[in-house]
């Protein structure tokens, strides 16, 4: 939830040599995303983004990195990072299945979606399979209440699904591969 | 088209709307089969939905796009601003509000200020964070013709002198959003868009010229960004936390300065209003029958849950339940009775089994008893549903998407899901049906105890929901009783 906070002025930052953000992601920041805005904090949530899709979370050197190219203090950037519920403060699987949770696809058979893709993977709800390929989450409403139960997997929406289409979507987005 | 011209008595309204089922064909059939919204998009059921595809700048301006901008340009944007002002469009996010009036809350542009020039910023922020449980009709108009968007925020930019404009768009809407970034990229090749924009050079007489700037902003998965001021706490990078009001954002709104908040169906109305007048406009949909303003124009529906053909209608305001339901969706799934509907957006409420004829306009919220049409997008619910755990999930959505900013939404919303997770269970007790209804007053009954409306939608679905289906909430708890030395009545319900 976004406003439960947790004690972190003990916490370390682990921190590896190579940046997270790369030339070309800072190039991009300064370069486009920057000028569209009257102020510099304005880039952080496009800028978190942009982190958050190459590597499917966004670690704290790469917050205090962004906090450097935006002027900004780092506090700041994890004040806004872990309210929003999209940006990962810790490492996921490769690819996220979200199952909708909300009123229509509730009542139209997402419990059963949700138990066919715990017992596909082995998961439950929240966890991460032990070869790091898949998360399981359930998110409120996907904005596809008409195609209820909805599925979004990795940047795809499946509509409509029944519990035996699961193996074939997850075996699906495996063979798509990549982050986001 | 003569059956749709009705006498308006302005301040009065009460006229009984007695427009039948077979009049409301003649509109769509009128408009040969297309919607005004839908019109490049096929829909049903006059429509192949196998036909849809994304409507690039080409086949848009084929088809009479980008007509309504270049007939606004020969306009005087004060002018423009009436006109939206006389159609009486209420805004398409839920609140209803009157668009043009809406505008004319900005704050004049001084005499030598041009927006856009020496840090001189006036925006729009377009909302299209539609998060909502049960709210799925913007995504269809952004998935396939985005362009209607882009000419509504263009028509928008130049009769409130507005220089740039910013989409923001939920986190969950990718491919809506890589859609959105090429139909803009486009926009600005042809004149749209940017220092050769506005069609090139229609827009520069007499000192008028500027250029407006369009960006796509994605959220991150917060439902209260779809707040107003939320939505721009977060375009500003920050938490999305509610801004307390006054000032409102037409004064000091994104980074201060003053801003329109609209919402993508609201923007998608004015191409075709400016084009065909606001007199055409007025002629569709229904004057309001409890003395409230009109409800005018066409309005997406999207219809969710237990019916055969679930889907996006874009239909006049006005259309019963029933209709919708039994006509356009091809009637209750499974041939099962008709319980209860979300009236419009879980925050509206719940109609009862008793109210499947409820009409489906900006009345919809004095007449039967919910907080108000909402989106309309109604999510039915057959005679097996459980009403009880539709109240649970509701309260978790409200649980989780409380952004914790006021203690009564952040605690009461939480000790609301725990009451309900308890009732559904069966170890609730009859006292704890007051303690819910108690707990979710104290959020908020418009005007609430909090900065948004968050709190009064999480009071008004439970409190319809609990009121309108008590029996089956007093079926599942414990009965308590309390002694008392006297006799009471009924309790008091509302």
């Amino acid at each position: 939830m976004a406003w439960i906070t947790k004690p972190s002025a003990t916490t370390k930052i682990s921190k590896r040599d190579e940046p997270y953000l790369t030339e070309a992601m800072r190039e991009e920041l300064t370069g486009k995303i920057l000028p569209r805005y009257e102020t510099k904090h304005g880039a952080l949530l496009p800028a978190l983004h942009m982190i958050q899709h190459a590597y499917g979370w966004v670690p704290h050197q790469a917050m205090l990195e962004i906090a450097g190219v935006l002027e900004l203090p780092p506090a700041e950037v994890l004040d806004t990072a872990s309210f929003y519920e999209e940006y990962w403060l810790r490492p996921k699987g490769k690819h996220t299945v979200a199952v909708c949770r909300s009123i229509a696809c509730e009542f139209c058979g997402q419990p059963e979606i949700t138990q066919a893709v715990m017992k596909h993977l082995g998961i439950e709800v929240g966890e991460t399979t032990d070869d790091d390929e898949f998360t399981l989450v359930e998110l409120e409403c996907l904005g596809a209440c008409g195609g209820a139960p909805a599925v979004l997997i990795d940047e795809t929406l499946h509509e409509f699904v029944k519990p035996g289409d699961i193996a074939g979507l997850l075996d699906e987005a495996k063979k798509a591969g990549g982050h986001h | 088209m003569d059956s749709f011209v009705r006498r308006r008595r302005p301040g009065v309204g009460l006229e009984k709307r007695t427009q039948s089922m077979a009049d409301r064909r003649l509109f769509t059939e009128n408009m040969g089969g297309r919607g005004i919204l839908t019109q490049r998009i096929p829909t049903k059921p006059f429509g192949d939905l196998k036909d849809r595809h994304i409507v690039g700048y080409d086949e848009y301006v084929k088809t009479g796009g980008y007509e309504g901008l270049r007939k606004a340009l020969t306009i005087a944007p004060d002018d423009i601003t009436e006109s939206v002002k006389k159609s009486v469009l209420r805004g398409r996010g839920g609140a209803g509000f009157p668009t043009g009036v809406k505008w004319t809350f900005l704050p004049k542009v001084e005499e030598g200020q041009v927006p856009g020039v020496d840090g001189f910023h006036r925006y729009l922020a377009i909302n299209a964070d539609e998060s909502e449980p049960g709210t799925f009709k913007d995504r269809l108009l952004m998935d396939f013709d985005p362009h209607l968007m882009l000419e509504g925020i263009a028509i928008c930019c130049y009769a409130c002198r507005l220089d740039r404009a910013y989409i923001y768009i939920r986190g969950e809407y990718h491919h809506q959003a890589h859609v959105l970034e090429q139909a803009i990229a486009e926009a600005y090749e042809h004149g749209i868009f940017g220092e050769k924009g506005l069609i090139n050079s229609d827009a520069n007489t007499a000192g008028q010229r500027f250029q407006v700037d369009c960006y796509v902003h994605r959220g991150a998965g917060a439902y209260i960004c779809g707040e107003e001021t939320g939505l721009l706490e977060s375009l500003e990078g920050k938490r999305g936390w509610p801004r307390i009001k006054p000032p409102f954002p037409a004064v000091k709104g994104l980074f201060g300065k003053p801003t329109v908040i609209n919402n993508v169906e609201t923007l998608c109305h004015l191409p075709s209003i400016i084009e065909n007048g606001h007199e055409w406009f007025c002629k569709q949909g229904v004057e309001s029958t409890v003395g409230g303003p009109p409800s005018f124009g066409t309005k997406l529906i999207g219809v969710s849950g237990h019916v055969n053909d679930p889907g996006v209608f874009e239909l006049e305001l006005g259309i019963p339940l029933r209709t919708l339901v039994e006509e356009y969706c091809g009637g209750m799934r499974g041939g099962k009775k008709y319980k209860a509907a979300i009236a419009g957006g879980v925050s509206m409420g719940v109609l009862g089994t008793d109210q499947y004829e409820a009409e489906l306009d900006f009345d919809i919220g004095r007449k039967y008893n919910v907080l108000g049409l909402g989106t309309a997008c109604p999510t039915v619910f057959d005679e097996d549903t459980d009403m009880v755990a539709v109240a649970r999930n509701v309260a978790r959505f409200f649980k989780h998407e409380s952004c914790g900013q006021c203690t009564p939404c952040r605690e009461g919303s939480g000790w609301l899901y725990q009451l309900l997770c308890r009732i559904e269970e069966g170890d609730g007790k009859t006292k704890d049906l007051d303690l819910a209804l108690e707990v979710a007053t104290s959020m908020g009954s418009m005007p609430g105890t909090t900065i948004c409306g968050l709190a009064d939608g999480n009071n008004w679905s439970l409190r319809t929901i609990m009121n309108k289906f008590r029996d089956e909430f007093e079926d599942r708890v414990e009965r308590s009783f309390v002694p008392v030395k006297m006799t009471v009545g009924a309790a008091a319900k509302d």
